[in-house]
């Protein structure tokens, strides 16, 4: 029905390279999120899809023909875009039946169609109004509204929520999540927020400066991040990563870091000897009281955020090591006072010189 | 009706099977945008640029039947106007007229709108009035002026209550007075021009940088000569090239209000030429001094543009703003 | 000696009154001269003393000249007289006309420029200087042309000439209007099916509808106060009121102040008026790039 591949795709602009040599293929209802810092090329990628934007170089096929010369309209696609883009002259159900009148749909059709979507997106009463009489969540569910109601087989969407506050990024949020259940179309989104990413994706395109750095689902990229880069992105607060270096001592596998010393797990047992950075997010750092632990560090800073409490350590370095416990026990601990640690050991992660992860062996 | 129901009810859009290239729908928008210009060009200008060259190299006058009966004279007419004194001191005279009113201009302009780049009472009406010459159509200006300066005139009279003095100079039949007389009147008429421009320009500069020197103790002057001038470098720039081309083309004034004279005294570029053309009706000579005078404003309008396009440029690198973003060709 | 902030602020907020006051009446005097000319009586057109004043204020001067009054001709000054009203007529429609293509031409290449770079920053500098061009040098070659074409005498072959010359205005004007409606709202218009020219007129042209009118007004100040080009393309068949107040002469040395007054008056002050209901955009119509907003 709707599978998109991008085969080889360069953009270049002048010396810049947005997108190097990209190659992908969404298939048909995913949906595919691309996140990754900004700068990093999957906006250009999602311009190159929808027609804005022509690539130097590589093809994109939508159902196996090659669309690179097609125009945007000519593409069966939606979009949605960051600033919503609203027309502001039209007013809501003017804006909503566009699409619909460049199709040349009858008026009455128009009217109903108009209606059953606004419905659907729970606008219907804001038909009447101008979008500057709209809020921003409302502005964007007229957009959703006005490329729903054209039935397009792959929804684009553009950082569509990165202009909302916290609490309407998670209502809209969840309506694109519904919406992609329902119609159980195509859905491409670009983000730079992590935590979009990690709850709307069947697929996740990790992208960075151009380039791919992983592909995989939700939970591949969160537990088995592919490098550096990737585990440091994901995952709120981030993953703890401590620089040090591998030693052999006792005929066990050890790390060594400025400020501590840990076993490691025998899956590493076969590790070459070097520098290193270790990896462990705060949610797998466990403390533990009376005595016992891998490691032993001071805290600098304790968190109570409510349902949790984040405890930060002095590692010896700037960035803080960070546990995060349930509950509120732990906020009564002091700055300074010397905790114990225990890791959880299948969550060690060990990162190479290049940041690349190294395997433990199973 | 559900989400579910809609997905259902039709097929969901495809990529088009009969759909145009986008490269080409691109290049015949762009063409078809271009037209009226690219026809204005062929149709008008052309023509006429190509009809001005012909002239000037073949003699022609009206009593000559058809154009194609001139002869082929080459270079000589050329010869002729750029060894005639009365040319050379037409161009001295429009050179002056367009420098002394452009300078004027300017420096009233631009105290005008450093008297009012900051908001105060009554600043609107004073804004109003100060537009109005602009506004007033510079043969209204010339008639104007008719009816003021002459010599036992409101101008003089006023002048000579309000300071003392018997103040009767003839601004309209005085030969040395002429060409001053209408640089004055420009002055009038144009100040308003470079008084928006500037004052666009100093509104335009943000407030941060200048409060910023006042704390640290830079002067009033101080701050105007190193924050407040340099930023608007483009703008005065602007203001002097735009005012000094159109001067050197002025006509309306001069002509309705002396016909060049009196005696010579402001045959001007524009004046010359009328008067060569359509008083001693030598087409061709009028012609050869319209070649030689449109190509000394190309060499000005090139240097000029060259000088703006420089300001245009560090301007958008200052304030790190790009045009919009362009669709692919 | 040190002034207080308040003290200073008085000398300067003094200063500036003055000299702004000086300036503007020296600004308006003349505009308030022609006005009260062309309310005085012949006999009080070059008094000595000169009347400050018309004493009484006539309308002799405005019935005679646009409505052609016979009985307020006053006898000693008979005047070739032409039809200011015609000549009305004609500015009107010669200053709309081509005022209206210049602007609807030049914001679609307005467009092509900003979206599609169909000019570069150098032609399009180039094209403004185009305009800097004095007229007179193609003024000649020019009405030969026309009359070979028979465009000359015609109100058709002054819009012509009136929408070359003001065309780089409308474009650098409009240019900065265009530039201000964001992409993204042109880009979901054609995702959303709308071809490239309806996307310019129903959805960027109507979002830039005051910069449209600014421009307009603009440029009709331009095309209204033309004067050499007017009066080399017209003869006998068309004037437009500039040429008119250059015609209007009496049988004595031409100087029939108070009915020049009244024309020039008819002339100028509509266009005062437009020029203020668009003051506020003025700057914008000068600025060329060349101000950041």
């Amino acid at each position: 029905m709707a599978r998109i591949e991008l085969c080889n795709l360069v953009k270049s602009f002048g010396a810049v390279h947005a997108v190097k040599d990209l190659s992908f293929t969404i298939e048909d209802g995913e949906f595919v999120v691309f996140v990754g810092p900004s700068g990093c090329g999957k906006t250009t990628t999602l311009r190159m899809i929808a027609g804005f934007e022509d690539p130097t170089s590589g093809e994109i096929r939508i159902d196996g023909r090659v669309v690179n010369d097609l125009e945007p309209r000519d593409r069966g696609l939606g979009m949605v875009f960051q600033s919503h883009a609203l027309f502001p002259h039209k007013n809501v159900a003017q804006n909503i039946e566009f699409g619909l009148r460049m199709k040349n749909v009858p008026p009455e059709e128009r009217v109903k169609r108009v209606r059953e979507v606004a419905e659907m997106v729970r606008i219907g009463h804001l038909l009447e109004k101008m979008p500057s009489q709209c809020s921003g969540g409302e502005s964007q569910r007229v957009a959703l509204a006005r490329t729903l109601v054209t039935n397009p087989s792959t929804f684009l969407l553009d950082e569509p929520l990165s202009s909302l506050d916290a609490k309407l990024r998670r209502e809209l949020r969840a309506e694109c999540d519904r919406l992609h259940q329902a119609l159980k179309r195509t859905f491409i989104y670009v983000t730079h927020d992590q935590e979009e990413a990690m709850t709307l994706a069947d697929r996740i395109v990790v992208m960075r400066l151009g380039e791919i750095v992983q592909i995989g689902s939700p939970m591949e990229i969160y537990s088995n991040p592919v490098n550096y880069f990737v585990a440091d992105f994901f995952g709120s607060p981030s993953m703890n990563l401590v620089a040090g270096e591998i030693v052999q001592a006792n005929g066990a596998t050890r790390f060594r870091s400025e400020s501590f010393d840990v076993a490691l797990p025998d899956s590493f047992k076969a590790a070459k000897a070097g520098a290193v950075t270790l990896g462990i997010r705060p949610e797998h750092v466990g403390v533990t009281l009376g005595g016992g632990g891998d490691i032993e560090l001071p805290v600098r800073l304790v968190e109570p955020l409510g349902k949790d409490t984040l405890l930060y350590f002095d590692a010896g370095v700037e960035r803080a090591f960070v546990a995060v416990t349930e509950g509120l026990g732990m906020a009564e601990i002091k700055a300074g006072e010397r905790i114990a640690l225990s890791f959880d050991r299948r969550r060690i992660h060990l990162f190479d010189g290049d940041g690349l992860r190294i395997a433990g062996a199973r | 009706m559900t989400v579910a129901a809609l997905s259902a009810a039709e097929a969901p859009l495809q990529a088009s099977p009969r759909a145009v290239s986008r490269r080409r729908a691109i290049r015949r928008f762009k063409l078809s945008l271009l037209a009226p210009l690219i026809a204005l060009f062929a149709f008008v200008l052309m023509p006429v640029l190509l009809l001005q060259l012909y002239f000037s190299v073949h003699q022609w006058t009206v009593y000559l039947g058809s154009w194609w009966d001139a002869d082929y004279i080459g270079l000589d007419l050329f010869k002729e106007v750029l060894t005639d004194p009365r040319f050379g001191w037409a161009v001295v005279r429009s050179l002056a007229f367009a420098t002394g009113s452009t300078i004027g201009c300017f420096v009233f302009g631009f105290l005008l709108a450093y008297l009012m780049h900051k908001p105060f009472r009554g600043q609107a009406i004073y804004y109003i009035i100060f537009i109005l010459p602009m506004l007033t159509v510079p043969v209204v200006v010339a008639y104007t002026a008719e009816m003021m300066l002459y010599q036992s005139g409101p101008l003089n009279d006023v002048i000579t209550r309000l300071s003392g003095i018997e103040f009767k100079p003839s601004w309209l039949s005085d030969p040395h007075l002429a060409l001053m007389t209408v640089s004055l009147l420009e002055i009038w008429n144009w100040t308003p021009f470079s008084f928006i421009i500037m004052l666009a320009g100093l509104t335009a500069i943000p407030k941060e940088p200048i409060e910023a020197a006042e704390i640290l103790g830079a002067s009033k002057w101080r701050i105007f000569w190193e924050v407040q001038v340099p930023l608007l470098r483009p703008v005065i720039l602007l203001a002097l090239v735009l005012r000094f081309l159109e001067a050197m083309a002025e006509f309306p004034k001069t002509w309705s209000l002396f016909q060049g004279g009196p005696g010579s005294a402001t045959e001007t570029l524009p004046v010359y030429i009328f008067m060569t053309t359509w008083q001693y009706f030598e087409i061709s000579k009028g012609a050869a001094m319209s070649y030689i005078v449109m190509l000394l404003m190309i060499v000005i309008v090139l240097f000029a543009i060259r000088l703006l396009r420089r300001e245009k440029r560090s301007l958008d690198k200052m304030y790190e703003q790009t045009d919009s973003p362009k669709v692919e060709a | 000696m040190a002034m207080t902030k308040s003290q200073r602020r008085r000398i300067t907020s003094g200063v500036r009154y003055v000299v702004l006051s000086v300036w503007g009446l020296m600004a308006f005097f003349p505009i308030y001269w022609i006005i009260s000319t062309s309310f005085k009586l012949d006999t009080q057109w070059f008094a000595w003393p000169p009347y400050y004043f018309p004493s009484p204020p006539t309308l002799a001067n405005y019935m005679n000249v646009w409505f052609g009054a016979e009985e307020y001709a006053q006898t000693q000054y008979a005047i070739s007289s032409q039809k200011p009203l015609i000549s009305l007529y004609n500015s009107t429609v010669i200053a709309v006309t081509s005022t209206f293509l210049s602007v609807l031409f030049g914001s679609m290449i307005a467009y092509g420029v900003s979206r599609y770079r169909i000019l570069s920053e150098a032609r399009m500098f180039q094209l403004l200087m185009l305009r800097m061009i004095p007229p007179i040098v193609i003024v000649a070659p020019l009405s030969l042309y026309y009359t070979a074409i028979g465009l000359i005498d015609t109100r058709f072959g002054l819009i012509l000439v009136y929408f070359l010359t003001t065309l780089p205005y409308a474009v650098w004007m409009t240019k900065s209007f265009i530039d201000e409606v964001p992409l993204e709202v042109e880009q979901a218009a054609e995702i959303l099916g709308a071809s490239r020219w309806r996307t310019v007129f129903e959805i960027v042209l109507p979002l830039i509808r005051s910069g449209l009118v600014a421009t307009f007004l603009f440029i009709l100040i331009l095309t209204w106060s033309e004067y050499l080009l007017a009066l080399i393309i017209t003869k006998t068949q068309v004037t437009t009121l500039p040429i008119e107040l250059s015609k209007y002469q009496g049988s004595t040395e031409g100087r029939v102040y108070g009915r020049q007054a009244a024309l020039a008056v008819g002339i100028t002050v509509p266009l005062m008026i437009v020029g203020l209901i668009i003051r506020k955009h003025l700057a914008r119509g000068f600025s060329f790039g060349m101000v950041r907003r």
